[in-house]
C-alpha cells in the first residue's frame, strides 16, 4: 500500500494527498494500492508548487490494524519528534498514533520509494 | 558588547525587507521553489521534516538580555516556546512557519540579532571562546576579531558563493573552547617575544565524512595582517576548491590534497599579491570595534568571599554546582558561571523561553548584562560576584538550569537528528537522554570525571562525534537505528579523531555499552586521568573488549 506526502508552502507542515487535495493526517491520505494511480496524483501534486514542495509517495505496511509508513523517517514525519510527545500531529493520540508508534518496517532508503531517477 | 551603529542597522533592515519582498514573490508563485531555496537558505530558513527551522547566529556567542528575552518571545509566539542551541553558537527554532519568516527577521533586526549567513556556501557564524572578556587565561579579547571578521565576512562579494561552507574558529586561550582545530580556519592568538599579538593559523580541518585535524599553515600572522591573509586562503580555496563532488568541496580536501606546505606557499604568494592597505583593516576601524569590548568595569573585591564559602559549606548541593558549574574568573572576586542545558530528559541544548528569560534576568540582575553560547549547548554567565553565587544558583535551579555536570558524562552534545533534521539517518536526543539516565547518579558521574560523550545522527557530524572521548554516529542499517561507537576524540586544544570501537549497536544497547566503557576506563585509569588519558594510554584493546566481549 502506498500513500503521497509532501510539506505545505506556507508553513512547512507534513501534508498527505487525498482525492486532490492535501490533509494533515496520514490516518486520512488516500490509500492506493496500485502505482499507476500514484503517479498521476504524484504529477498532480508537483504540479501545484505554490501550495506543497517536494511530493513524493512513502510505503505503508499493516500496523495493529492501521497503514503505517515503512521507513522510521516517515513515521516521525506522520507522528512528530520522539522526544517530544505533545508536538506536532501525535498530539492528539489515540488508537492511530499508538499503532504508528508500535509499526517496524525495512529502510529509510526503501521507505522513500522514488529516491533514484531511472532513465 | 558591541553596539550596532546606524549602517549596521539599516543593513538589517534592508536584508529583512529584501527576503520579505522573496518570500512574497515565492508564494505567489513568481519565483520557483528550485529559485527560492538558495534566498531562504542564505537567511538561515530550511526546510525540515515538520516544519521550516530558522537558524539565528550568536556572533561569537555573545548575548545581551535584551536579545535573550526576544529570543524567548520569538520562541513562545512564532514556535513551540523553546529554542535549540547548536554546536556553533547559533539557535535554531524548529517549527516556523514561511509565511512568519520576514516577521522574525525584523524582530530579529530591532535587536541587532540576524540570520544571515547560517546557511550557503558561505563564511559562517566565527566561533569564539565563551569565556572571552572572563578568564584570565586569555592573552587578549577574542571577540575583537570575530566581530572583525563578522563585518568582514558579511556579504562579502567575493566569497558568497564558495566551494562549499566555509566555518571560521577563533580563541585566545591555551585551553580550547571553541574546536579550533578541526574548523576550516582555526586561529589561536599567540604573544610573539617582544609582546606583539599574532594568530597561529590552522587550515583544513574539520568533520563530516572526511575528518581532519588542521594542520599549521602559519606560525604567527600579525594581528593587523589578519583580514588580507584570510583574504589570500579564502582566495586560494575559491579558485582551487573542487566543485564538482559536494563531498570533496570542503578546504580540508583541497589541503589535504596539496599538503599543509604547498597550501601554505600558495596563500603566501596570493598574500604578497594583496594590497594591504586595502585589504587590512584600517586603525581607526578597529579601535572603534575594541572600544566596543571594553566597557565592562569590575568592582575591586577581596579575592575570597565570606558569603560564597558559607553557603558552600552549608549546602552540598551548591557546593557540587560549584565543583563543576563554577569557573575561576580573572577578576578578583568574581566567577563563570555554566549553566547547563542537559538536565536529566533534558533535549541536549534545548533551552524553554521561561528559561531563557530567567538567564538574561540573571545577566542583567547579577552578570553585568552579558550572556554566553557554548559550541558543547551550553550557556555561561561570564561576570558574577562570588558574592551572589548562592542566589544565582537557586534561581537557577527553581528554573531547572543548575544540573551540576559541565564536561561530565551527561553533558552530552547532540545534533537534533532524524527527530526532526531531514538529513539524518537516525535519532541522537532519545541516546542521550539514556546514557543521561544511566549516569543520573551526581556522584557516580563526577567519579567519573571529564568525559565529553557526542552524538551525531548521521555523517556530516553536527554532533562532533569524530571528537568525542567516545562519539556515537548514528547508521540506518535495514530501517533499524544503529549506532557506531569511537573512541579518543577530542576537541579541544589536544584534538584527535576518534577511532571506530567495532560493530554498530542496536538503539538499546548504546547506554550499556557506554557503562562498559566507563566500566574499563575506571578498572585501568592512574592517578589523576581522564577517560581520554586513559583511553591514550592503553589504546582501544581494553575497551573493545569490555562492550563486544559481553555482548554475544
Amino acid at each position: 500500500m502506498k500513500a503521497i506526502t509532501a510539506n505545505r508552502l506556507l508553513d512547512g507542515e507534513v501534508v498527505f494527498w487525498k482525492a486532490g487535495q492535501w490533509v494533515d493526517h496520514l490516518w486520512d491520505a488516500e490509500l492506493f494500492d496500485s502505482d499507476e494511480p500514484v503517479e498521476t496524483a504524484v504529477a498532480t501534486g508537483k504540479g501545484q508548487p505554490k501550495v506543497v514542495v517536494d511530493v513524493y509517495p512513502i510505503d505503508l505496511v499493516e500496523s495493529e490494524g492501521h497503514w503505517a509508513p515503512v521507513s522510521y523517517r516517515e513515521r516521525i514525519r506522520a507522528l512528530g519528534p520522539t522526544n517530544e510527545p505533545t508536538h506536532g500531529k501525535q498530539a492528539e493520540g489515540g488508537d492511530v498514533v499508538e499503532a504508528l508508534r508500535h509499526a517496524s518496517g525495512a529502510a529509510r532508503s526503501t521507505g522513500r520509494v522514488d529516491l533514484i531517477r531511472r532513465k | 558588547m558591541y553596539q550596532y551603529d546606524l549602517i549596521d542597522k539599516e543593513f538589517l533592515a534592508d536584508r529583512s525587507a529584501e527576503f520579505r519582498g522573496q518570500v512574497a514573490r515565492r508564494l505567489s508563485g513568481e519565483l520557483t521553489e528550485d529559485q527560492f531555496k538558495p534566498l531562504r537558505l542564505m537567511n538561515g530558513l530550511y526546510l525540515q521534516l515538520h516544519a521550516y527551522m530558522l537558524r539565528v547566529a550568536i556572533p561569537y556567542g555573545s548575548l545581551n538580555p535584551t536579545q535573550a528575552r526576544r529570543l524567548a518571545e520569538i520562541a513562545r509566539d512564532y514556535d513551540k516556546g523553546y529554542g535549540h542551541f547548536t554546536t556553533r553558537q547559533n539557535i535554531q527554532f524548529n517549527w516556523i512557519k514561511l509565511k512568519d519568516a520576514p516577521e522574525i527577521l525584523d524582530k530579529l533586526a530591532e535587536v541587532d540579532l540576524h540570520a544571515i549567513q547560517t546557511s550557503g556556501n558561505c563564511i559562517r557564524n566565527t566561533t569564539s571562546d565563551p569565556y572571552a572578556g572572563a578568564t584570565a587565561e586569555e592573552i587578549d579579547d577574542p571577540r575583537v576579531w570575530a566581530e572583525v571578521i563578522r563585518q568582514w565576512s558579511t556579504l562579502h562579494p567575493e566569497f558568497s558563493y564558495l566551494p562549499r561552507k566555509f566555518k571560521i574558529a577563533i580563541t585566545a586561550s591555551a585551553k580550547d573552547r571553541t574546536a579550533a582545530k578541526v574548523h576550516d580556519i582555526g586561529l589561536l592568538m599567540r604573544q610573539g617575544r617582544d609582546g606583539q599579538l599574532g594568530f597561529e593559523v590552522i587550515v583544513g580541518g574539520g568533520q563530516g565524512r572526511t575528518p581532519y585535524v588542521g594542520p599549521t599553515i602559519k606560525q604567527f600572522l600579525p594581528t593587523d595582517r589578519l583580514l588580507s591573509y584570510l583574504e589570500a586562503v579564502l582566495r586560494v580555496y575559491n579558485r582551487h576548491g573542487r566543485r564538482d563532488n559536494i563531498y570533496k568541496a570542503r578546504i580540508k580536501i583541497l589541503v589535504a590534497a596539496l599538503g599543509a606546505e604547498e597550501f601554505a606557499r600558495q596563500v603566501e604568494e596570493e598574500w604578497e599579491k594583496i594590497d594591504a592597505e586595502r585589504a587590512d583593516l584600517p586603525a581607526a576601524e578597529y579601535a572603534r570595534i575594541r572600544a566596543a569590548f571594553a566597557t565592562t568595569t569590575f568592582e575591586t573585591l577581596p579575592a575570597r568571599s565570606d558569603a560564597f564559602e558559607i553557603a558552600k559549606a552549608k549546602d552540598s548541593a551548591f557546593a557540587r554546582f560549584v565543583r563543576n558549574n563554577v569557573r575561576a574568573h580573572k577578576q578578583p572576586g568574581y566567577a563563570i558561571v555554566e549553566v547547563s542545558l542537559k538536565a536529566a530528559d533534558q533535549t541536549p541544548g534545548d533551552a524553554s523561553a521561561h528559561q531563557l528569560e530567567v538567564v538574561a534576568d540573571l545577566a542583567e540582575r547579577y552578570g553585568q548584562n552579558d550572556l554566553r553560547v557554548t559550541h558543547v549547548q551550553n550557556l555561561v554567565l561570564p561576570h558574577i560576584k562570588q558574592d551572589d553565587l548562592p542566589t544565582v544558583f537557586a534561581v537557577l535551579e527553581a528554573a531547572g538550569l543548575a544540573t551540576p555536570n559541565i564536561d561530565l558524562i551527561s553533558d552530552i552534545i547532540a545534533c537534533p537528528g532524524l527527530d526532526y533534521c531531514a538529513l539524518a539517518n537516525a535519532r541522537a536526543i532519545p541516546i542521550a537522554q539514556d546514557i543521561a539516565r544511566q549516569f543520573a547518579d551526581p556522584d557516580r558521574a563526577e567519579n567519573v570525571g571529564e568525559l565529553k560523550i557526542k552524538i551525531s545522527g548521521c555523517i556530516n557530524a553536527c554532533g562532533h562525534h569524530h571528537v568525542a572521548h567516545i562519539g556515537i554516529l548514528g547508521v540506518d542499517k535495514k530501517g533499524e537505528e544503529f549506532y557506531q561507537l569511537s573512541l579518543g576524540g577530542s576537541g579541544a586544544e589536544d584534538a584527535s579523531i576518534g577511532k571506530i570501537l567495532g560493530p554498530a549497536l542496536p538503539a538499546d544497547k548504546v547506554a550499556t555499552a557506554v557503562d562498559q566503557l566507563v566500566g574499563a576506563y575506571l578498572n585501568t585509569r592512574a592517578d589523576g586521568e581522564r577517560f581520554l588519558d586513559t583511553y591514550r594510554r592503553v589504546g582501544l584493546e581494553p575497551f573493545k573488549e569490555a562492550v563486544y566481549a559481553q555482548a554475544d
